[in-house]
């Protein structure tokens, strides 16, 4: 009684943990479908969690028996035996049924939902025979009232397993999982049927409770030929019978609901033989063997079969879960190769102006003098300006109106975007080419030929909405303040501005996925904001010379006695890498917005798969099943 | 064999001789596609098949049963020959090694078989006087194709099959995996249709019939008692009923004189079946290289547009060369006149200042001014001396920028890529070399066109401007001040200085006209006739501006011939060209199969065109 009790209360714990199971796992296919998984329906594991473990745990205990078998081996016929009545259309043609018929006891309807018990299945009320022989897309299930049945006891006649119509599989299927007893109809044609070998081998693995019946016999002939079949059959398939019925070739009984089935020993005694009294005895009532089972028994034991099969290492959940790191580990690697060999060099990023910055960093000054100086600056400006106007306009007349340098700027570093985009697309394509299966379609979705010449107009559209004007003004400012707070030389850094002759081309580098490994985490440029740091997509700039121009303009920087024309160059220097930072950035963006989309984080995420909460929930859930199982296994009461 | 058989062989192989080929030649002709690369590969390997076919002409027909395991294969075979040479049993597999049945009379080695894998035996039955039979192991026991299972080995068998006897029972008829792999093999046979166990089992063949027609031809279905037709032999009795006319059919319909003819219809099924498939994944990838033929042509406009745009501008700026051009024309047409003698005048001095700016301002615009026939020769010249350098700074100056070259790349390779032709881009991004040479080539074709638009122009432009009227008008207010010049000059001369005195009219003559007055004269005869020229001139170039308008929408309507991509295009108009090849011998494969099919015996079946 106590033992009764335990059970029922560690079935209870089961019955919990395998729903949150159920959920953590859907959650998690939600979240890894850049990875690819392969689709939890039609896996073995997860419909048997689906359609037997969730509705059938928990509550009180009913048995589902199904027949099953190949097609046209007469499951209907058995069927109506067990019904006591034509409840199944039989037909000497093949793959017949393509619905199951359910028996359900008095009453069971209104004490369970059927529909949970079968969740696949649209349920209809069984009118007429012929209502399941016909093809119809929904996967139906006819229910039917059967008073004689014993209360806790359904049955099913189920589609075949093996004819072209491969939904009937589907549905045997179903009907197959649910189950605790399978009528297992075989006959001399079809024993060793590769799809029949199959199908039995699951049920087998599930530790279902099956009984055989051979139909269509010969008799007395085939009474030598039955035991070698079904041992080829046995050991074929793992199954091992919990009753074995052979019934004779007889149309017309089977027409009339009198077939006999006759029950033979298994395993056969060594000293058997088709003369044995066993032999002739009389036929057995099915129905009467079926209610006579023990209901509490094969339940226990079915559904410990299917949470083995659910916690199998090899094929169950585990397995998924296992699938899904190695292939999150397998992108994270991909992805750590992409980082350090898919980054962009961009080398002929134009330099910006020189003139442009001198004219901006004068204005700059101009605002931020007072009194006596300003008026003595902008007198001479004044003059100055006078004295000029004539070679300028002279200048005008001969050369033709100069091309503003910002324009020219414009010009050159639209044709520096393009050189970029071609060299993007290449290393996309070169990543699509090279990459992992999960990379490759996401790549390729980026990579439509159509998507190009919009990609470029968008691109130009923004790019000609730029005002270079501001970003030379935004850049300088920033600059500017933060040079004026740092050395007190200002007048001189002034005074020399006009023999400023720094021409560099900032070598600019964007690293297109990143996980934070790989070059990018090292070379993030001190520039780049946080926001940036964070972002999947990195860009960093170094001055083109190297690294020694670069660090020597840092210490001419920031020592209190670099003076003089060196340190007016590297700030020079310092001012143009800033520049082009912001134009790469800002070019980085577009693309990203443009092109990439969520891509880079998409992936991201999926390889840190492993580590998210969704995954964790999941193998703890699966964990606690699986000690939960152990632990009935060892505290069961052998009984 | 006779002569007139071997005629007749001779006549059926010819034609399968003519369409190999014309699909040799489909294959030679391959454009770089990957898809078209495909296609060819399994032609090719079909075309390997053609050759056995011409040397197994003299070998009987091999005839192999196929069916699920238990439908009574080796019961039938037995049957057919009339002793049990092949055990037929309750227990599933029963045949395990196939079992080759053949005529004593027959070397075994002509059949072109690997001997090794069958057991063989030679039975002396009439059956096997035209055919060898081989029954099968079944398709259905093994759950994969693994090494030494039953499916592997009859993988292994059926290729070399002509003709299956497809069995099958009540209970099997429907079964997925014998219909599946019926499917992979039926293509290259006949068949034939047996429904075994006519003892125990209902006759299902009419709803077997409707469940195989919709992929195979099945003209007749045998309903067979193997077990029985055995004991009627046995007991020395011909077979009745569907197994002895099914045997009569196999004795009498597979002879020497149908060889051929049902080879060469199962080589013209799989033929078709092929090309078939090939067309099927020409249909799929033709989309994409449909959509860089478009892209390519929509280029080559905005390519255009941009030329156009560019030498209109250009030519409203070149408004001396116009008038020039304009100017030669019109004294071309009026020949010689008083008036068109000053033009000519003007115009060649003109030409001659501006001949030196010719040569050192050389923009498109004005080449294409120049003219044709003036401009080529101009440029031969040139040539000579700065081929490429010139080409190339012309572009520079004018049209197609290096950006917009970049561009078409970019788009261009992106379609590439998805049509998945074989075509190599430039390896350097940075290096625009070649396709500034494509565009340079391009804008010369542009220009030539563009030249001959222009003559065209101008010669309307001058007939326009060179009625009689206007004509008229202009000689007569030159030739008026010509005349009173004269008049001037004659009265002087003649009368005041000669003749007035003699008449008495004048008391002295007067002194001849000085310089004093010539110079005036001449002066005023320059300012009257560069007068009247610019007036001239002000009136031809009316209207410039509506010329080169209608130049433009001419030229928008003309179309480049090549693009900057000329291999490309050539490319895809191979492939579309391909394509329609493909069609075609599709077409005459599938009239021939049908052809065949029309002739083929009454009761071999076989795979439906697809």
């Amino acid at each position: 009684m106590t033992s009764d009790q335990e059970l029922q209360s560690s079935f209870q714990k089961i019955a919990d943990a395998t729903q949150l199971a159920f959920q953590a796992i859907r959650k998690l296919q939600a979240k890894a479908q850049f990875l690819q998984p392969s689709p939890l329906d039609g896996q073995e594991w997860y419909e048997l969690l689906r359609q037997k473990l969730v509705p059938q745990l928990g509550g009180d205990p009913w048995l589902v028996a199904a027949v099953v078998g190949g097609t046209n081996i007469g499951k209907s016929v058995v069927f109506n035996h067990l019904a006591g009545c034509r409840a199944s259309s039989s037909s000497p043609l093949a793959s017949g049924t393509k619905h199951p018929v359910c028996l359900v006891p008095s009453g069971f309807e209104k004490r369970h939902d059927l529909q949970s018990i079968f969740p696949d299945f649209k349920l209809h009320e069984w009118s007429v025979a012929s209502s399941a022989l016909e093809e119809s897309a929904d996967h139906d299930l006819f229910w039917r009232s059967a008073p004689e049945l014993p209360s806790t006891l359904l049955i099913l006649d189920t589609p075949d397993i093996d004819s072209d119509a491969r939904v009937n599989w589907v549905r045997a299927d179903a009907v197959r999982r649910s189950a605790d007893v399978l009528v297992a109809v075989l006959t001399q044609q079809k024993y060793n049927d590769a799809a029949v070998k199959e199908f039995f081998r699951k049920a087998a693995a599930e530790d279902k409770a099956i009984l055989v019946v051979f139909n269509q016999c010969l008799l007395p002939e085939d009474e030598e030929f039955w035991p070698i079949w079904l041992k080829t059959f046995c050991s074929e398939t793992g199954v091992n019978p919990d009753a074995v019925y052979i019934a004779p070739n007889d149309r017309r009984a089977a027409e009339a609901l009198t077939l006999p089935f006759y029950d033979r020993p298994w395993p056969v005694p060594d000293d058997w033989g088709p003369t044995s009294p066993a032999a002739d005895g009389q036929p057995r009532d099915l129905r009467t063997d079926l209610s006579n089972l023990r209901f509490k028994e094969i339940r226990l034991r079915t559904l410990k079969g299917s949470l083995k099969q659910l916690l199998d290492s090899s094929t169950g959940a585990p397995s998924h879960l296992k699938h899904l790191q190695r292939a999150s580990e397998e992108l994270a690697a991909a992805s750590e190769r992409l980082s350090s060999e898919a980054v962009l060099k961009i080398r002929d990023w134009p330099s910006p102006p020189n003139a442009s910055f001198v004219a901006e960093i004068r204005c700059w000054w101009k605002a931020r003098q007072q009194g006596w100086a300003k008026k003595v600056n902008s007198f001479y400006d004044t003059i100055g300006a006078g004295v000029a106007w004539p070679f300028k306009k002279a200048r005008d007349a001969i050369q033709g109106e100069p091309i503003p340098p910002l324009d020219k700027y414009r010009e050159s570093e639209w044709t520096a975007i393009l050189t970029t985009i071609e060299e993007l697309f290449d290393k996309l394509q070169w990543m699509a080419d090279s990459g992992n299966r999960m990379v490759k379609p996401k790549i390729e979705e980026v990579l439509q030929a159509s998507g190009r010449s919009q990609l470029i107009e968008s691109l130009k559209r923004h790019h000609s909405a730029v005002d270079f004007e501001a970003e030379l003004k935004d850049t300088v400012a920033s600059e500017m303040e933060s040079f004026s707070s740092d050395s007190p030389e200002l007048f001189k850094f002034y005074r020399q501005l006009h023999n400023v002759s720094a021409a560099v081309r900032p070598m600019t580098s964007v690293v297109l996925f990143s996980l934070g490994m790989g070059p990018a985490s090292e070379t993030v440029a001190p520039f780049v904001a946080d926001a940036a740091a964070n972002a999947a997509i990195h860009v960093f700039t170094d001055v083109a010379g190297g690294t020694v121009a670069a660090v020597a303009g840092d210490t001419a920087l920031s020592g209190a006695a670099g003076t003089g024309s060196g340190m007016l160059q590297a700030w020079f220097h310092r001012l143009h890498s800033v520049f082009t930072q912001r134009r790469v950035d800002w070019l980085t963006n577009l693309i990203r917005e443009e092109l990439l989309g969520d891509l880079p984080e998409q992936m991201k995420s999926a390889a840190e798969l492993p580590q998210s909460d969704e995954f964790v929930t999941t193998a703890d859930a699966i964990k606690t099943l699986n000690s939960l199982v152990e632990e009935l296994d060892t505290n069961r009461i052998p009984q | 064999m006779n002569t007139n058989q071997q005629l007749e062989h001779i006549a059926l192989l010819a034609e399968v001789d003519d369409l190999t080929y014309r699909l040799k030649r489909w294959i030679d002709d391959c454009p770089a596609w990957q898809t078209a690369h495909k296609s060819r590969a399994l032609i090719t390997r079909l075309l390997e098949r053609v050759e056995t076919l011409r040397f197994r002409l003299e070998t009987p027909l091999v005839v192999a049963t196929f069916g699920g395991t238990g439908t009574g294969k080796s019961s039938l075979v037995n049957a057919l020959v009339g002793t049990e040479v092949t055990t037929a049993g309750r227990q599933r597999p029963t045949t395990k090694t196939p079992i080759l049945l053949v005529h004593p009379e027959l070397e075994p080695e002509a059949l072109g078989l690997d001997l090794s894998q069958f057991q063989l035996k030679r039975v002396d039955a009439p059956v096997l006087r035209d055919i060898v039979m081989i029954d099968c192991p079944d398709p259905d026991t093994s759950e994969g194709p693994s090494a030494g299972s039953n499916l592997a080995i009859l993988r292994e068998i059926v290729p070399h099959c002509d003709v299956l006897i497809y069995t099958s029972t009540q209970q099997k008829y429907k079964n997925a995996r014998v219909i599946d792999e019926l499917a992979d093999v039926a293509s290259g046979c006949r068949l034939v249709f047996v429904q075994t166990h006519a003892d125990l089992d209902s006759d299902i063949r009419d709803d077997w019939k409707n469940f195989l027609s919709p992929s195979y031809e099945v003209p007749e279905m045998f309903f067979v008692d193997s077990g029985k037709a055995l004991s009627e032999q046995k007991a020395e009795q011909r077979p009745s009923g569907e197994f002895g006319r099914l045997l009569n059919l196999l004795s009498s319909e597979l002879g020497a004189a149908k060889r051929v003819e049902i080879r060469r219809a199962n080589l013209i099924d799989l033929l078709q079946e092929a090309l078939v498939a090939c067309r099927s994944d020409y249909d799929t990838g033709l989309p994409h290289v449909e959509s860089l033929i478009k892209t390519l042509d929509e280029q080559r406009k905005v390519l255009k547009d941009t030329l156009t745009k560019q030498l209109c501008d250009e030519l409203l700026m070149n408004r001396t060369l116009w008038e020039r051009r304009l100017l030669s024309s019109v004294t071309d047409m009026w020949g010689f006149s008083p008036f068109s003698a000053v033009l000519k005048l003007y115009n060649g001095l003109g030409a001659f200042i501006a001949s030196f700016t010719f040569f050192r301002a050389r923009t498109s615009a004005q080449m294409a001014l120049i003219g044709a026939v003036q401009g080529a020769r101009w440029m031969k010249s040139r040539a000579k001396e700065q081929e490429a350098e010139s080409t190339l700074d012309r572009l520079s100056t004018f049209g197609i920028s290096d950006q917009q070259l970049q561009e078409c790349r970019l788009v261009i390779s992106g379609h590439i890529h998805a049509a998945g032709i074989d075509y190599a881009m430039a390896e350097d991004r940075r290096d625009l070399t070649d396709l500034r040479k494509r565009a340079a080539s391009l804008e010369d074709e542009f220009l030539g066109d563009a030249s001959r638009v222009i003559d065209d122009v101008i010669e309307k432009l001058a007939a326009a401007s060179s009625n009689w009227f206007t004509r008229c008008r202009y000689e007569f207010l030159f030739l008026a001040y010509l005349i009173f010049l004269l008049g001037r000059v004659g009265y002087n001369f003649f009368w005041e200085s000669f003749l007035a005195p003699i008449f008495g009219a004048a008391s002295s003559p007067e002194p001849l006209l000085k310089v004093d007055f010539y110079i005036p004269a001449l002066l005023f005869l320059v300012i009257w006739s560069l007068f009247l020229v610019s007036m001239f001139t002000w009136k031809l170039r009316r209207g410039l501006t509506q010329r080169v308008q209608n130049f433009a929408q001419q030229m928008a309507e003309s179309r480049l011939v090549h693009g900057l991509f000329p291999n490309l295009e050539a490319t895809c108009r191979h492939i579309s060209g391909d394509s329609q090849t493909l069609t075609g011998l599709l077409d005459q494969t599938t009239q021939f199969r049908r052809n065949i099919a029309d002739t083929s015996s009454g009761f071999l079946g076989g795979r439906r065109e697809t």
